[in-house]
């Protein structure tokens, strides 16, 4: 049995302990935001946040993880409200989508030790693969989600989930709430 | 429900019945949309709900391309609904959806001998097929020709009658009025579709639909990179917090987990495995053996996964593919084989017989798709049918391979269609299909196929290889006078067309490769106006199956025609851009995208040492014709080839969603940067010698050009960018490379021929 806490909550796996923290998390927690893609650390897809560190969760075991803090992407923020989460919409910085929460993951790791990075710091610190092609605007969203976090800027580009009919209509004369 | 005179389908909860869809085509379908209480249904394409959300259904798949967001705003401009209410669906399998653009351009396929006939755009043969099948693919940019005036009909139909509600309230002409923002509008007074949309079912719309005068779009001048949108794509928020499901994130009481191997490429039997290796395995539950490959099912896919690791199933294969064997049979194609003849125009066969200024060579290597979301499919098979999770762009193939899998009836199959985590036409296979199927039905639990990244290369079917000589005459001033272009490759097109309409496995459906494929050398028609030109495609049969990729065969005829006039122009000492402009007096669009990109990227002129290339293109599909030009910065260093800008300019037409299509050439050129450094692997055994991602070379965020897209404005309907982009980026790069001090590259990926 393998303890740790994930998104603040304590998990107890009771699965092999070499099992990849990667499928831990997809196939018994069901928290499928983390994806694979290639079992081998070469996407990225899997990132998550390890004691705030951005790990590729295929390359570490459920034994390794023991006792640690993990964050995945449905944890980054409750209601997509992480500056990253905000400017990676605003920017439409993402495509099909299934790099796109490792790719916040390994920018929410640098954005929380350097709110200010340059073009070079995020091409260190995003190695991850996207074949659609959203790169030429990950470092302008990137960027710009370093200036929320230094409170000179704002977005609102991704809606909070889960929004009431009444909460909608509120803000959209065109809906009814009911 | 009722049905009114135009047959658009109104009615709370309507089941059954049939609809007349839409005003364009006099078929009838069963309605494709189910609506809830409070709810109406307008046609195939849309519902209006009392709530004041208006629900658009999408016919297509996914891919990270938009159409999510691209049918729904054509919806909802037409109709004058607000952006914020704005919900989409997916469609399921119909008629009602049916590609007859498609069809017709893929009628060699379904009417073999006599494709001449369906090969036109609205022609009927082709709609008939499309409907029949129902044939609802998303492929070759042909979404929007597709589906664009259907939904916009059915939404000006709804508007019309939403208007017919409100001014019969009011008492004034309902043609009168107006819908904005998500109300209908007469002087002052103003009612939102919530408080309209029953009554308005009780109207009929009219025939034909009264269409507003500006079609859908955006002038991409207004929308620049980074600034706020008015269209800001819907599919997002829920790509940015885990919460957006693919195949693979699908969860059911009581499912379970596969993995498989697969044989070698070739003709591939399963062979003995020792169970014995798995004892120590948590959670397996049972092996289920398929003709080629073995499965492990287990409680989580690490286990699955571990189980056939430890196992290493033995596979008996005859014919494995291998990279020599494929090389050796284009050199002999072309050299020597019997080519099909598939474009000509002035007296080739005077002019291109002997003597040639100028020959050139090229080779291309297999192209892997490597998509991020490995092949995926979640199944359940109860009371004789079979549910089906995934990601495909041909629904009804998949849903025909599973049936003949379990040999049931293609209706008990229910297609439930997910997205996909990238596809770039991966996505028009179906082999994880049929195989998550019979594991369903071994295992009797629901299950969640998912084939590992080294899986994905060994089964995942390639890009075909080509070889292919292209050679000149020339004018004294060096100016073309003659061009003959030599494609040797496997019939790519007919061989995946036994795959899809017929139902092959890989290695079966290469009897197909040896036949003339007029798709297999499309785009080596140059857009310059050349006195004498042939372009044949000499068929070649290789032991290695071949497959559909993003851009297609643009994606090397542009490469080798592109560099082959830079060559020309070089040995002329002319300057590449005007040598180009020379041969574009009959297309003054295409010219003008040549000389805007050389403008927006200051175009130096390509000199030796300047690091600068350029290349142009255009495409035709099923009537329209798209244009691109593009300027590539350069250069080769100890890390291999860095590209520091690209500048592309795209003549599309009327565009629909600006950023969105910004984001599509954006895509298509790194996808093509992709090509131009690696995304191909030798094979070996019938095994390829690349089996992680990692060995692709693919481009990440270090190796990303500067990306800068402008479009020329136009009123044409709209032309899908993305494989315009593909196409022209490895020759623009190659050029630009050949400009900063590099030799000729005349291979795909670039330095594949200098390893």
């Amino acid at each position: 049995m393998t303890r740790l806490t994930v998104n603040d909550r304590p998990l107890e796996f009771r699965m092999d302990p070499q099992t990849p923290l990667l499928w831990g998390l997809r196939s018994a927690a069901n928290l499928t935001g983390t994806k694979y893609g290639c079992g081998s650390g070469d996407c990225g897809a899997c990132m998550v946040l390890v004691d705030g560190a951005a790990l590729r969760s295929c390359l570490i075991t459920l034994g390794e993880a023991e006792g640690r803090v993990v964050t995945t992407i449905e944890g980054l923020s409750p209601d997509r409200s992480h500056p990253v989460q905000q400017a990676l919409v605003a920017e439409q910085a993402i495509q099909c989508g299934f790099c796109t929460p490792g790719i916040a993951i390994s920018a929410a790791a640098l954005l929380a030790r350097n709110a200010d990075p340059t073009p070079e710091d995020i091409a260190a610190a995003v190695p991850n693969l996207c074949r659609c092609g959203v790169y030429p605007r990950l470092v302008r969203a990137i960027q710009r989600a370093g200036r929320v976090m230094r409170r000179l800027e704002t977005i609102s580009a991704a809606p909070a989930p889960g929004l009431t009919p009444e909460d909608a209509a509120r803000a959209v004369p065109a809906m009814r709430g009911e | 429900m009722r049905v009114t005179r135009r047959g658009i389908l109104l009615g709370a909860g309507a089941t059954g019945g049939l609809i007349l869809a839409w005003a364009l085509t006099p078929r009838s379908f069963p309605p494709p949309l189910s609506a809830a209480e409070g709810e109406v249904a307008f046609d195939a394409w849309l519902k209006i709900g009392r709530d004041g959300v208006v629900t658009v259904a999408v016919p297509e798949l996914e891919m990270g391309q938009g159409i999510t967001t691209l049918i729904p705003q054509i919806v909802a401009q037409e109709l004058g609904a607000d952006w914020r209410q704005v919900a989409v669906e997916p469609a399921p399998v119909s008629g009602a959806y049916a590609n007859a653009p498609l069809a017709a351009r893929w009628s060699a396929l379904w009417l073999p001998l006599l494709s001449g006939l369906a090969d036109e755009p609205d022609d009927l043969l082709a709609r008939r097929f499309a409907e029949g099948e129902p044939f609802t693919a998303t492929a070759d940019g042909t979404s929007l020709i597709a589906h664009e005036a259907a939904a916009r009909a059915a939404a000006a139909s709804a508007r019309a009658m939403l208007a017919q509600a409100a001014a019969d309230r009011w008492g004034v002409a309902w043609e009168e009025c107006d819908a904005v923002d998500g109300h209908i509008v007469h002087a002052k007074r103003r009612l939102p579709f919530a408080q309209l949309v029953e009554e308005a079912a009780g109207f009929d719309a009219p025939d034909p639909p009264v269409l507003r005068p500006r079609p859908p779009g955006e002038n991409p001048a207004e929308v620049l990179p980074g600034a706020s949108l008015r269209f800001p794509r819907l599919d997002l928020p829920a790509k940015v917090d885990g919460s957006f499901n693919f195949a693979g994130d699908v969860r059911l009481p009581d499912m379970v987990y596969a993995a498989i191997r697969h044989g070698p490429i070739g003709d591939t039997r399963l062979g003995g495995y020792d169970t014995g290796q798995t004892r120590g395995v948590q959670g397996l539950l049972k092996l289920v053996n398929g003709p080629s490959w073995l499965a492990a099912v287990a409680t989580d896919w690490w286990a699955a996964e571990r189980a056939l690791t430890l196992i290493a199933p033995r596979f008996a294969a005859q014919d494995r593919a291998g990279t020599a064997a494929c090389e050796q049979a284009l050199e002999e194609a072309l050299r020597r084989g019997r080519a099909s003849r598939i474009a000509e125009s002035g007296e080739p066969d005077a002019w291109l017989s002997e003597k040639f200024e100028h020959v050139a060579h090229y080779r291309v290597a297999p192209a892997l798709h490597a998509t991020l979301e490995t092949a995926t499919a979640t199944a359940r098979l109860a009371d004789g049918k079979l549910e089906l999770w995934v990601a495909t762009q041909a629904p009804q193939a998949a849903r025909r391979a599973a049936a003949a899998a379990l040999d049931i009836a293609v209706e008990n199959v229910v297609l439930y269609p997910m997205p996909a985590g990238g596809s770039f036409d991966r996505r028009l296979e179906h082999d994880h299909v049929a195989e998550v199927a019979v594991i369903a039905r071994q295992v009797g639990k629901p299950v969640q196929l998912i084939w590992s990244r080294w899986q994905e290369h060994v089964a995942g079917v390639p890009r075909t290889p080509a070889r292919s000589v292209l050679a000149a005459r020339t004018a004294s001033d060096g100016t073309l006078v003659a061009l003959k272009v030599r494609i040797a490759a496997p019939a790519s097109f007919h061989e995946f067309g036994e795959r899809l309409l017929e139902g092959k496995a890989p290695h079966a459906g290469r009897h197909a490769q040896l036949q003339g494929d007029a798709m297999t050398v499309e785009g080596a028609v140059p857009a310059y106006a050349i006195p004498h030109l042939v372009v044949e495609h000499v068929p070649a049969v290789i032991p290695l199956p071949t497959a559909r990729m993003h851009g297609n065969a643009h994606g090397y005829t542009c490469f080798m025609v592109e560099t082959f006039i830079d060559e020309l122009a070089a040995r002329a000492r002319r300057e590449p851009l005007s040598y180009r402009i020379a041969m574009l007096g009959h297309d003054v669009r295409l010219a003008n995208c040549l000389q805007r990109a050389a403008t927006l990227a200051e175009w130096n002129g390509g000199a030796a040492g300047s690091g600068q290339g350029l290349a142009c293109h255009q495409m035709t599909v099923a009537g329209r014709t798209g244009r691109i030009a593009l300027v590539a910065a350069a250069r080769q260093d100890e890390r291999g080839i860095r590209v520091d800008k690209l500048t592309a300019v795209a003549d599309i037409g009327r565009v629909v969603n600006a950023d969105i299509a910004r984001q599509q050439i954006e895509g298509g050129l790194l996808f093509a940067l992709g090509m131009a450094r690696g995304s191909s692997t030798a094979y070996a055994d019938g095994l390829p010698l690349t089996g992680r991602l990692g060995m692709l070379n693919l481009p990440q965020l270090a190796d990303c050009p500067e990306i800068e897209v402008d479009f020329i404005a136009g009123d044409d309907d709209p032309f899908d960018p993305a494989e315009l982009a593909v196409a022209v980026a490895a020759p623009a790069i190659a050029n630009a490379l050949f400009a900063a001090g590099s030799t000729r590259l005349r291979t795909l990926p670039l330095l594949a021929g200098s390893a």
